[in-house]
This record gives C-alpha cells, structure tokens and sequence, in this order.
C-alpha cells in the first residue's frame, strides 16, 4: 500500500514536472534546465561513485566531451543536434573505456586524484586544438525557445534515474555492490570486477556526456573552461553525497535541494551562494556523511541523536 | 580418481621473502585435507595462491586437470573454488541475505541471472550454516561467531567444488567449534572437496583425511593425523604450543 | 646551448618552489591521512598576508616570512583542532570533501575581504638579477629557491630528529600506542595541521613576490601540490624536492620547446603516468 502511494506520488510530480514550461517564468525554467542537468550530473556520479565506491572527480571530462562533441559535430561538420548528441556520447564512452582500464586499476584517493588529473589534462589539451577553436571556444547555431531543453533535461534525467533503479535491482547491480563493500571478497566471489567498474564508469560518462551535450546547445556557446569545468566534479559530488549516494532519488533531491537554496540565497544576497555552499558541505559531512536518504531511514529510530553520533563514531 | 587440485612446485616471493617454498600436494576429490602450521608458515598464502587473490611466482596449479595460474580470482570462482577469509570480509552495508546472495549471482558457472532466484538460494545456505533468522539484519551488525557463519554461507553459496577455508574457529568456544565441525562435516557429505586451515588441533585431527604441515613455506610432514601429529619434526615445529 | 642551461635554471628555480608549496600537503597527508583539498587556500592567505603586511606596514616580504608562517600555524591548529579532528575516522573520502568545502569559504571570504584583483608583492629589489655562466637568475627567486631547500631539509630534520616531530611521527603509524605512551593525538593532530599550514603560508609568501595572486589562484595551486606531491612520492619527505624540480624542469621545458599552454598537457599528463605506472612515486619502492 504504501508503495502504491509512494508510486502515485511520483508520478503527479513527474506530470507536474513536464508541465513546468507551461505554468513557470522564463527564469525558473532556466533555473530549471540547470537543476535538471546537475541532478543528471550527481546521477551519473552515483552509479561510479556511490555505486561502485570509486569516488572519481573526472566526470568533468565526459560533460566536456559530450559539449565539444556536440558543437564540433554541428558547427565544423553542420550535422543535426540528435547526431551532435549521439556522437558526443560515443565519444565520451569510447574515452571511459579506453581510459577507464588503467585508471580503474587505482584504489581510493589515488583514483580520485587521478581522474582530477585527467580532467585537468584534457581542459589543457582541448584548449590547444583547432577543431575544438582553442582557447577561443565555438559559437552553435541559436535555437530559440528553452521548452524544448527542458523537457531534453528532463527526459535524461529520468531515463538516468531508471537506470539506476535498474541497477539497484539487478545482478550488475549486485555486482556494483559487492565491489564497493569489498572488493577483494567481490572477486573470489565470482565478481568481474574490472568489466563492471568500466562499464558503471562508461554509464556515468554516457550520461555525462549528454547533459554537456544538451547544455551546449542550450547556452551556445562553450569553451575549455566551461565545458570541463572542474567545479562541476565537486558540485556534482556534493550534491550526490548530501543526498545519499548508492540510493536511488538521494542524488536527485540532493541537487533540488541544494540548488534551490543556493539560488535563491543568491538572488537575496548576491555571492553569498559560494559561502552558504562551503557551510553546508562542512556540516553536512560532519553531521550526516551519508546523506540525506540515510537521514530519513535512521531518524525514525535515532531522532537527533543520529547527528551526534555520526560526530562521536568519526571523531578522534 | 583424478584429484580436483594438484599443486606443483608452487612458490611465492615477496620483495626477498620467501612466503611459499616449492609445494607441491594433492586435494582428492571429496577429501577434507588439513593445513596447519605454526604462525607465518604461508598457509593463508598458499591458499590466496589458489583462489587467486595472489599470482604464483613459480609453479602450477590445476583444477579438475586444468591449468589456473594464470586465471583471474573471478574466473576460479566460477570454476568452483571457493574460499573464506581469515580476516574476514563481509559486505557491511548490505544485509546478511544479499551478502550471500552475491555469492549465488556470480558462483559456479557464473551463477544465477535471477536476483529472486539467488536470494531463494541464499535463504537456503543461511539455513544451512544456522543463521537463517539474521536475514535481514546488516552484515556488520553480527557478532563474532555469527560473521563465521555468514563468511561460510557466503562460500558456499557459490556451489564451490573445492572450499577453501581459512581459521573459521579462531575465537570460537568449544560449543561454537564442534557446531561448525558439523557443518563441515554436512558440507563435505555433499561431495564438496575441503581444505582447511586450522589452529584449533582437536578440530582438525576429527575432521581431516590427510594432513599437511606447513614451515617456513615448506612441507615438512603429510599423511594421516595420527601419524603427522606424532612426527618429531612436526612437534619440533610447534614446540612451545599447547595442544588444544 | 646557453639557452637550454637558462631553461634548466629557471626549471630548478621554480622547482625549489614549488616544493615548498607541496611540503604542507605531503606532510599532512603522510602523517595525518587528510587530502586537504584547501591547501591552495592556505597558501592564497599566506601571499595575502604577506602582501598586506608590505602594502600598509611596509614590511619586506622575506622578513614577513616568520610571521606569514605563524599566522597561518595558528588558523591551521584552530581549524584542525575543532573542525577536522571531527572527522578524523570517518572515510578518507570525507576529508576530500570537507576540505573542498573549507576551499571554497575561504575562496569567498577572501574575495569578500581582499576583492578580486590581482596583486604583486613588489619589493624595490623585485627586478635585480644575478648573472652566473651567462645566465640570467632572478634575485628574488633565488632567494625563493635557498629559503624553500632551507624549510623543506629543516622539516625533515625536525621529523626525525626533534622529540616533537617523532611524536608526530608515532601518531601517524599506530595512535594507539602513541597515546599509551602519554602523546596527546588531539593536540599533535592540531600541530602538525598547522605545521603544514605554516608551510602553505611560507610558499604563499615567496609565490606573491614571484607572481601575481588573487583570491582564486587556490584551487591550481592545490591541482599542482599534488601532482607534485605523487610524483615525488609520499613515503620519503625529501619525495616533494624530486617532485618539484623534476616539475619545474619539465614545466620550463615543455614551454619553451612546446609551447606555454602545454605546461598544464605536461604536469598532468605525467601525474596520469606516474600513477598508472608508478603509484608511489619517482622515489617510492614498487607496491
């Protein structure tokens, strides 16, 4: 019963959500756009991160790869925007593979610095290559009217959360799983863990790829340090652990929440949305590292003695 | 009747320390085969060699005849090895069902595909072991002798051929020893090849065909309990233990 | 000829500092296992201290340096004593995060207090040079060079010799024991923290004389304390001299064969390398 209205309820905020362009000012949609591909972002995170526990801060590098593969394939070659998409897409998916195999190799922090560092190779390579316009960047061809990116965001939004759900319920899931918790006792499991680390690391790209793709044809204009820009790694992560990485919705409302708040701090009182982010990531992470989806299920039978005992399980 | 492993001239470096010196033994099929040794002899190496979590340096290793020094751990598994870990390795953010349940995802022949499926068969084997009512309980909530138990399950719900267990009575009380004696002993009933790693000696002694001694890497005595335990090269080797 | 051997100097130069900047990252994280992402931070408010103290008191950068050095060993103590040591045991992971976001108020708040525009500590000796063998050295960066050896050797004295610094040193490889043996591990937590610190600002200090410093030159910093850091290797302390200069070297290279926008290709692309290949480091032994 309960998942029945559990159910029901998502599916009025999901019609609620396609209706948005029709009943919403133009700056809230745009608002809207944004949130939506970030939720994206944090999604496609979840599946390496919080899936799997390869917490990687290169997923910059697929947005990148999707943006760039998107304008060069419609403004060099003048190809339609789906094709600009798909090819982006394979790009960065053919780009997890191939690098994906010996990064994946690495464990904790050091793949965590090692995708920091690819992400920071390939801001500095795109922006010395000609096709890419170098530093300048590349100009796409104007689409006017923001319905259409917004339903685009949301229709990736959601397929991103199914296949998580997917993945939360299947034996590739499992396996995902299994490798987070203990890899070693993964693999003498039966686990392959390599195949399923590249594979949960190229779904975060596809997924990458296509929210860069969408975006860059939604602003029109990209260049090497906005289409790979680094924050977005930590954004992304951030709002995916506030959330609760390794569930299902945890990243998406992560992002709602955090976006919303830190847009509407940034309308009242200008830049203080840089702050207010920094505040919440600190006490978040001393207060409840895992997330808002933990929160919920512990609270009911810690009350607020959940936050203070994440402090004394974690302090020295 | 083919042995389901041989090992031959296996050894294992690690940066100028000999862990595992030339072995070479047999694991019949159906047999309980017990490994014992004083501490550092190399016997959980020996057996992260078989499973694969390490690579011999020199050596080789068959399974069922095949050769699998050069298979990943995964591969073995779906082989039908299975093993415990000493230090043990559950899955502690998952419950003490979908623990095992992984096992029967990816076991022998690569498993089930069925996520229902493989958490009926998990249900089964947590029966089998004794903890069936901890199901749904986290994994890291369990006590010592109950994450034994779950380590077993876990094990056998790959449907291993040869289960290789390491020290699963460590820091058990005699009532807790003799009912994992019993499992044991209900695991090799249904055909399944054991090697087993043990300090607790009574234990072993019930429970091993054959056994092996391991010093230094090497080989020093094998052959029936009865007469290894009474080799004095072996009571040379554990001077100063006591006889449990 | 004589142009390579201007290269080569200038790359060693630049190496001395840029081991300096990685020595408070490698230290904390050898010793206390945080991955501070902040660390460029630290070094930001080092340069900014350092250039408010020649801008409104007139102070000469390198005598600034003591000071520069203290106060940002007793931000760092503050900040690891009563923010850090509260996640101390929780996954490495979350000292990741927490130090992003610690990075990014300290970003704002010195945009807020400093403003965005760029500076230079500008000392009337800024532009004299030696000439050695036909080449050019700046004065200033050579001082950089022998003040940042100076730090780095004195730190690795103090970790093995001084009975502080092996109490650190104990912490960081059994607390257990440590504490058994009276050492109070909240309070060398903190120490060594703003050791570290106390480092970030030392190289702040000497990089706001070399270069050009606003409130956001923190996160590039950070990127390239760690590559350093990696290169060089965690295990051995004299790892961040081997990492900075074979970093400045390659950097000086690549831009003047290559070009200067491949400095960042080089840096990082070797950084992948080293850790495909080689995780612990040009002077690590193999894992």
């Amino acid at each position: 019963m309960k998942r029945r209205i559990a159910w029901a309820a998502g599916a009025v905020a999901l019609v609620l959500l396609v209706l948005v362009p029709w009943i919403a000012t133009p700056t809230l949609i745009q608002f809207g756009i944004s949130m939506l591909l970030l939720a994206t972002l944090a999604q496609g995170w979840n599946i390496i991160g919080g899936y799997t526990g390869y917490a990687c801060f290169g997923n910059s590098v697929f947005y990148g790869l999707g943006s760039y593969g998107t304008a060069i394939a419609m403004v060099q070659w003048n190809l339609p925007f789906g094709v600009g998409l798909a090819f982006g897409a394979v790009l960065a998916v053919v780009f997890a593979f191939l690098l994906g195999l010996p990064v994946l190799r690495l464990r904790g922090h050091y793949f965590a610095i090692a995708t920091l560092a690819l992400a920071e190779v390939m801001t500095a390579i795109i922006s010395n290559l000609d096709i890419a316009g170098r530093n300048i960047g590349l100009v796409l061809p104007l689409l006017k009217g923001d319905t259409l990116f917004y339903e685009l965001s949301l229709g990736l939004l959601v397929l991103a959360t199914l296949t998580v759900l997917w993945i939360s319920r299947s034996r590739f899931g499992y396996g995902l799983i299994a490798i987070r918790e203990s890899e070693d006792a993964a693999a003498v499991m039966g686990v392959n863990t390599t195949l399923h680390k590249v594979l949960a690391f190229a779904l975060a790209a596809f997924f990458s790829a296509l929210a860069g793709g969408i975006h860059a044809y939604w602003i029109t204009f990209i260049d090497p340090e906005s289409a790979f820009d680094i924050t977005l790694n930590v954004k992304m992560i951030i709002m995916a652990v506030f959330g609760g990485p390794g569930s299902i919705l945890g990243p998406v409302i992560g992002a709602f929440l955090l976006s919303a708040i830190s847009e509407v701090l940034s309308t009242q009182v200008s830049t203080v949305a840089s702050l207010f982010f920094g505040l919440v990531i600190v006490v978040a992470v001393i207060f409840m590292p895992r997330g808002l989806a933990d929160v919920a299920r512990r609270f009911k039978q810690y009350g607020l003695r959940y936050f203070g005992e994440n402090v004394k399980a974690h302090r020295l | 009747m083919m042995p389901i492993l041989e090992v031959r001239g296996l050894s294992k470096l690690f940066e100028g320390l000999v862990a595992v010196n030339e072995l070479s033994f047999e694991v019949g099929e159906g047999e309980i085969l017990g490994l014992i040794g004083p501490n550092g002899a190399g016997k959980t190496t020996v057996i992260s060699l078989i499973s694969g979590t390490l690579k011999p340096s020199e050596g080789e290793l068959l399974f069922q005849g095949r050769p699998i020094d050069q298979l990943p751990a995964y591969r073995r598994a779906h082989l039908g090895i299975g093993r415990t870990f000493q230090i043990m390795k559950p899955f502690p953010g998952l419950s003490v069902l979908d623990n095992v349940a992984v096992g029967a995802l990816f076991g022998t022949g690569g498993g089930q595909r069925k996520l229902n499926k493989a958490r009926d068969d998990a249900r089964h084997w947590l029966d089998f072991v004794d903890l069936g009512h901890r199901a749904d309980q986290r994994a890291d909530d369990l006590g010592g002798p109950d994450r034994k138990r779950l380590e077993l399950a876990k094990a056998l719900a790959l449907k291993p051929k040869l289960l290789l267990l390491d020290e699963v009575m460590a820091g058990l009380n005699h009532a807790e020893i003799d009912e994992v004696v019993d499992v044991i002993k209900k695991v090799r009933a249904s055909g399944i090849a054991i090697l087993v790693i043990e300090h607790v000696m009574r234990a072993i002694q019930s429970l091993s065909d054959r056994l092996l001694v391991l010093h230094h890497g090497q080989m020093i005595a094998a052959g029936v309990p009865d007469q290894v335990l009474n080799d004095p090269q072996v009571v040379e080797a554990y001077l100063g233990r006591r006889r449990a | 000829m004589d142009l390579l051997l201007q290269i080569l100097a200038n790359g060693i130069l630049l190496g001395g500092l840029y081991a300096l900047m990685a020595l408070g990252l490698a230290l904390v994280w050898g010793v206390l296992n945080i991955v501070n992402l902040a660390h460029g931070a630290l070094i930001m408010l080092g340069a900014y201290v350092c250039y408010y103290l020649f801008a409104l008191l007139g102070i000469d950068p390198f005598a600034a340096l003591p000071l520069a050095m203290l106060t940002l060993f007793c931000f760092g103590y503050l900040l690891q004593r009563y923010v850090l040591n509260l996640i101390i045991r929780a996954p490495m992971f979350n000292t990741l995060l927490i130090t992003f976001g610690i990075e990014v108020v300290l970003t704002y708040l010195a945009q807020l207090f400093f403003s965005a525009d760029f500076r230079t500590i500008n000392p009337s000796y800024a532009g004299a040079n030696y000439t050695l063998f036909g080449i050019t050295l700046p004065l200033v960066r050579v001082l950089a060079f022998i003040i940042a050896l100076t730090l780095t050797f004195a730190l690795w004295l103090f970790l093995a010799r001084a009975r502080l610094g092996r109490a650190i040193r104990a912490c960081a490889q059994n607390l257990v024991a440590a504490r058994l043996y009276g050492v109070e591990p909240r309070h060398i937590y903190a120490l060594t923290f703003g050791l570290g610190a106390a480092l970030a600002g030392a190289a702040g200090d000497l990089y706001g004389v070399a270069s050009q410093i606003n409130p956001y030159i923190g996160g590039p910093l950070t990127a390239k304390s760690f590559a350093i850091s990696i290169i060089g290797g965690l295990e051995n302390p004299l790892g961040v001299v081997v990492g900075g200069l074979f970093l400045g070297i390659v950097e000086s290279l690549t831009a003047a064969y290559i070009g200067p926008t491949y400095t960042d290709v080089a840096s990082f692309g070797i950084l992948v390398l080293v850790l495909i290949f080689k995780p612990t480091g040009l002077l690590g032994r193999t894992a």
